[in-house]
């Protein structure tokens, strides 16, 4: 990691260190150093603002929440900051309710938008020029897109084999043995 | 790689994919509070795909959205520290693992409802040697409502302490509180363990009760609020399961 990297994440561990001890200052950092990359990332996966704006909101009331039982060496604060926007963004993607109220129209649009997430061609520039592009090239075409389709697309099993025309097996056998092989080419 | 060891590896590659129902990923997130490992795994593939996040390509934030964060921070309460247990506290966390007086791989059973949403009786287990001194507890219960949907994971610590996480959202009315039992033995009856201030994580210190065996019944009704007038539990119930027990086989 470098300089600039290395203090970014003590910053984001400090922030959170900050909430933990009931400071919500520490959200205002969080926010001023990732907020427009969470909020791209929430965008990319749910393609509307307003959905997207939700998000973000509620995974910094998750975080401020679930700072004091936050302990010992999880991972990155990024990592775990991130996770926590993807899964509000999941919840809010899979919230039937939700989807019911929209119209016809605007359903088909989101779906449209969300079609376009992971590209059949130019796949590289989603994992840019880090170590994992290297990793995910080495999976085979399949594995990698499922993959690819779950995290960066927030698309279920069901979604994802349905979109890859194979059984569910089969898509839940690839990504776990993408993942496997992923794991292994990065250790 | 031994059975345990795929599902275990299964369920923290969905779970940091996104791949569980949510229901499902809170369970499984209850789970993890109480297995440092486990987390450390989740953390682990996580962190290794954290690229595909930053290729997003950044989005300003609306004018005044800390602003309204703040506004909604003011009205949340935030979840308790995770449970140290009295007995515990003597551990020193700084001390390595004195795994020569330790089982050679402990593996504890979770009763953790993953596949669909539901509860099945499904075992993670993991090899403890590597793990931080952490207070283990003593058994866990999911707690489920009529549907059979998880709504709290208990943890009971025996010497009277248990931690009680909810994974679902509970409506309590105006004018009720929540309590926790449970049921030591048949001649005992239910038990207190306490009244909760809504539904949100708390530790518990209950009576002096014996410790938490296999099958004990967990449970959580509505009260009349500040808790049952009669010491025994009157209300509906919201949820209820039985315990498993965490220790080694």
């Amino acid at each position: 990691m470098d300089d600039h990297g290395a203090q970014r994440s003590r910053r984001l561990e400090q922030a959170i260190q900050a909430c933990a001890e009931g400071h919500p200052e520490g959200i205002d950092t969080i926010l001023e150093l990732e907020g427009s990359q969470l909020f791209g990332v929430a965008l990319r996966i749910l393609t509307r603002h307003d959905l997207a704006e939700e998000a973000v909101q509620d995974a910094m009331v998750l975080i401020w929440r679930k700072s004091p039982q936050q302990r010992g060496p999880s991972g990155s604060a990024r990592g775990w900051i991130y996770a926590i926007l993807r899964n509000r963004c999941l919840t809010i993607l899979r919230d039937g309710r939700r989807l019911s109220s929209m119209s016809p129209e605007e359903l088909t649009r989101m779906q449209d938008a969300r079609d376009q997430i992971v590209p059949e061609e130019g796949w590289q520039m989603l994992a840019g020029s880090s170590r994992l592009g290297d990793c995910l090239d080495a999976l085979d075409d399949p594995a990698r897109r499922a993959i690819l389709l779950a995290h960066v697309g927030g698309f279920s099993h069901g979604e994802i084999s349905a979109r890859q025309g194979v059984p569910l097996g089969t898509a839940k056998s690839w990504i776990r043995r993408g993942l496997a092989s992923l794991k292994e080419c990065l250790s | 790689m031994n059975g345990f060891q795929d599902d275990l590896t299964g369920f923290a590659d969905d779970y940091a994919l996104g791949l569980m129902s949510p229901a499902a990923a809170e369970l499984f997130e209850a789970v993890m509070a109480t297995d440092p490992a486990l987390a450390e795994r989740v953390a682990h593939i996580r962190d290794a795909l954290i690229p595909l996040d930053l290729s997003a390509t950044p989005q300003t934030l609306p004018a005044g959205f800390a602003a309204r964060v703040q506004d909604r921070l003011a009205h949340v309460a935030q979840d308790h520290p995770p449970a140290r247990p009295a007995h515990m506290l003597g551990v020193d966390p700084t001390a390595p693992p004195m795994a020569a007086n330790l089982p050679a791989a402990p593996v504890r059973r979770w009763m953790a409802g993953i596949a669909a949403a539901l509860v099945l009786g499904v075992a993670l287990g993991f090899g403890g040697a590597l793990q931080r001194p952490e207070p283990q507890p003593v058994v866990m219960a999911v707690l489920l409502d009529d549907a059979g949907v998880p709504r709290a994971v208990v943890s009971d610590y025996g010497n009277d302490t248990a931690q009680i996480r909810f994974v679902s959202d509970i409506d309590v009315p105006q004018g009720f509180s929540l309590q926790t039992w449970t049921l030591p033995s048949a001649q005992m009856g239910p038990q207190s363990l306490g009244v909760l201030d809504g539904p949100r994580a708390t530790l518990l210190q209950g009576p002096d009760l014996p410790d938490p065996g296999n099958n004990q019944l967990y449970e959580i009704t509505l009260e009349p609020e500040g808790g049952s007038p009669t010491g025994r539990p009157t209300g509906p119930i919201i949820a209820k399961g039985l315990a498993a027990v965490q220790t080694g086989i």
